[in-house]
């Protein structure tokens, strides 16, 4: 049997079909027990009657009257029947006996209990035998009456039951609809619910079994508040950071614009495409920033990471050597790592991109790749200023950038490579470079080999 | 009008002072909070463009420390936080206008004439005294017989006159007024000024204190 979806539908199913059958259960019980002991006793009324008949034949009967029909005194009396043999002759028998006896011949005079068809009707008959063994009487009585009187017993149960179950089935609905109250209203809160409404989830006299259910739902309702709340942060502070390079663009296109020396009106140019190139790169950065936060896990495949690395150091050199700095590879062996190439390369370019622009002139920047047993460890080491204490404490905060650097990075870097790190399953840690002195950060991977 | 731009990122700061520079502002420009706090001590500034998120110290902090100190110049806030709990604390701290960017250079220029004008009572755009009218917005000078041609010294001279008329500014002074950081002044250079401005629009409207400096007296028409 399938129960129904409804949770009311299904505790008043499983109530009341409870009740019902612990009800049948005892009415079989009692059919059982009531049927024993009435046998026992209707038997010991056969015996006793029987046992009077015997001593009243022998003490009575002495002459050899024909038989004598005794008359019907009552209602039940057709459903009972006894006779009376004397010396073997029908001496006495009621209206609705046979004139034969009602056992088999051969087993005349003995005593005991047994069940005989006669005419087709079943009848428990008691034989007794007195009077030095002339006597011999069967009382019978027809088994349908030990029936009905059973079937009367059973209907006196059953019939409270049949007047009493769509009583108790209303009172169970009853009962049970006040029971689910809660999570009716738990039901209705949440309908009623504005789209963007996250506050915690209240429901009027909760039951102790709806706290977990509530508590995870708040919990997620929580989660859910804090992630839209990190969202839209992101997207404030994204735009205000992109509201400084559109500032400088357009103050230097208003002074080209305005200026008359062609020197001056050629360096404003310059300086609104170099604030378009940042605007660009930080719009760059917020979408690779986006996607890696909303997007997909991304697909991984085995990645060359010396390889890529040098492809990267190559593409970056430029910059470098246009700030008259030094930058060495050390990638002597191939290490491969699961991974996104795409991903892993802007990992990678966002190290050594940062390492070059906030190293001054004439700086040396390292980037190594080692591999052991099991890892992968990248670092890139600069000669730069480094970092003190405190702002690394803060690097990894988004549009943190730090100040004084005369760079007009997004800060957003730092957020990039630890997300990709963390996608990758790889640890970004940033220090002081142990070799150069300046900042040193460390990825570390598991690797492939 | 000298003028102080506090702002760190290079590129726009390069370019409001080329803008501010072209519409006839003096601009010295800091790139942060400390060298702010210092120059709004040191130098009497016309006013201040101030940004907000400074290296070593906020620009929020810079305007309270300053306003402790008593400099009263007006400061402009320009900055990328526009939220109006970002604009009330700016407002509070001191600051006299709150500029979101990106700001429109002329805008920018206006509201620091205005911002400069009320400082000094002035209710009008133009400055006039003794028959003399001078135009900020326009960089322009009139008296009642047709406009005046001054050099951008003179003008600026001129102006600096006119907003303390009847007050004695030295000579040191009056060269702050003048003369941006890297220009080359020359030991004679306000007496020049004040000799070609005397010669252009009669000897009687400046008056020379001696051994403390100039003076434009107050128009006796204007309160």
């Amino acid at each position: 049997m399938t129960l129904p979806r409804s949770l009311q539908g299904r505790l008043l199913v499983l109530v009341v079909g409870l009740v019902a059958a612990v009800w049948l259960g005892t009415a079989a019980m009692t059919w059982a027990d009531v049927s024993h002991e009435l046998d026992e006793l209707l038997d010991s009324h056969l015996a006793q009657a029987a046992a009077l008949l015997v001593v009243q034949q022998a003490r009575a009967i002495d002459d050899d009257e024909d038989a004598i029909d005794a008359p019907t005194l009552h209602r039940y009396a057709p459903k009972v029947a006894f006779q009376v043999f004397h010396e073997g002759r029908l001496a006495m028998r009621s209206a609705n006996a046979p004139a034969q006896p009602m056992f088999e011949p051969g087993e005349h005079l003995r005593t005991g209990f047994r069940t005989v068809q006669i005419d087709g009707v079943a009848w428990r008959v008691f034989a007794a035998h007195g009077g030095e063994g002339h006597v011999q009487v069967y009382v019978g009585e027809q088994v349908n009456s030990r029936d009905s009187i059973l079937w009367a017993v059973l209907r006196s149960m059953l019939w409270p039951m049949v007047v009493a179950l769509p009583l108790l089935t209303l009172a169970a609905w009853w009962a049970v609809y006040r029971g689910v109250a809660p999570l009716r209203r738990l039901g209705h809160t949440l309908a009623a619910r504005q789209p963007q409404a996250l506050a915690p989830v209240v429901v009027e006299g909760a039951p102790s079994e709806m706290a977990p259910m509530l508590d995870a739902l708040n919990g997620l309702f929580t989660r859910i508040a804090e992630l839209m709340e990190t969202e839209r942060r992101f997207t404030a502070d994204a735009a205000h950071e992109l509201r400084t390079p559109i500032a400088a663009i357009r103050s230097q296109a208003e002074v080209a614009r305005g200026e008359a020396d062609a020197a001056q009106r050629q360096h404003a140019l310059d300086a609104t495409i170099q604030g378009c190139d940042r605007a660009s790169r930080l719009v760059e950065q917020l979408l690779t920033l986006s996607r890696l936060e909303t997007g997909a896990a991304p697909a991984f495949a085995p990645v060359e990471l010396s390889a890529l690395v040098r492809r990267v150091v190559a593409e970056l050199a430029p910059l470098a050597l246009a700030k008259r700095q030094t930058i060495e590879l050390d990638a002597p062996e191939p290490c491969s790592v699961p991974g996104d190439a795409t991903l892993l390369a802007v990992l990678v370019r966002n190290l050594v991109d940062n390492a070059i622009r906030y190293s001054p002139p004439g700086s040396v920047v390292k980037v190594t790749l080692a591999s052991r047993p099991g890892r992968a460890l990248l670092k890139v080491d600069d000669s730069g200023p480094g970092m003190d204490a405190p702002d690394m404490a803060r690097i990894g905060e988004r549009f943190f950038r730090v100040i004084g650097s005369g760079q007009s990075g997004s800060g957003l870097g730092w957020s990039i490579v630890r997300r990709i790190a963390q996608v990758h399953g790889a640890a970004a840690r940033v220090g002081r470079s142990d070799t150069l002195g300046g900042l040193g950060v460390a990825v570390e991977w598991p690797s492939t080999r | 009008m000298r003028i102080l731009l506090v702002e760190d990122d290079p590129l726009l700061g390069d370019g409001l002072r080329a803008g501010l520079r072209q519409l006839g502002f003096l601009v010295d420009w800091v790139r942060d909070g400390e060298a702010a706090e210092r120059e709004l001590r040191a130098q009497p500034y016309a006013a201040a463009v101030l940004d907000l998120g400074l290296p070593l110290k906020g620009g929020i902090e810079v305007m309270a420390s300053v306003r402790r100190a008593g400099v009263a110049l007006p400061v402009l806030v320009l900055t990328a936080r526009d939220a109006v709990p970002d604009r009330i604390r700016g407002l509070d701290a001191g600051a006299d206008d709150y500029v979101v960017k990106p700001v429109d250079l002329h805008e920018l220029a206006a509201r620091l004439r205005a911002l400069v004008r009320r400082a000094h009572g002035q209710p009008q755009e133009c400055l006039s005294a003794h028959g003399v009218t001078l135009d900020p917005a326009a960089r322009s000078v009139r008296q009642a017989d047709g406009p005046v041609t001054l050099s951008a010294r003179e003008f600026d001279l001129l102006h600096a006159l006119i907003l303390n008329a009847g007050r004695v500014l030295s000579r040191e002074q009056l060269e702050q007024h003048l003369y941006s950081w890297g220009e080359e002044v020359e030991s004679n250079a306000v007496e020049v000024h004040i000799h070609h401005l005397r010669r252009k629009l009669g000897a009687g409207l400046i008056q020379t204190v001696r051994g403390v400096g100039y003076v434009l007296p107050k128009d006796s028409a204007q309160p």
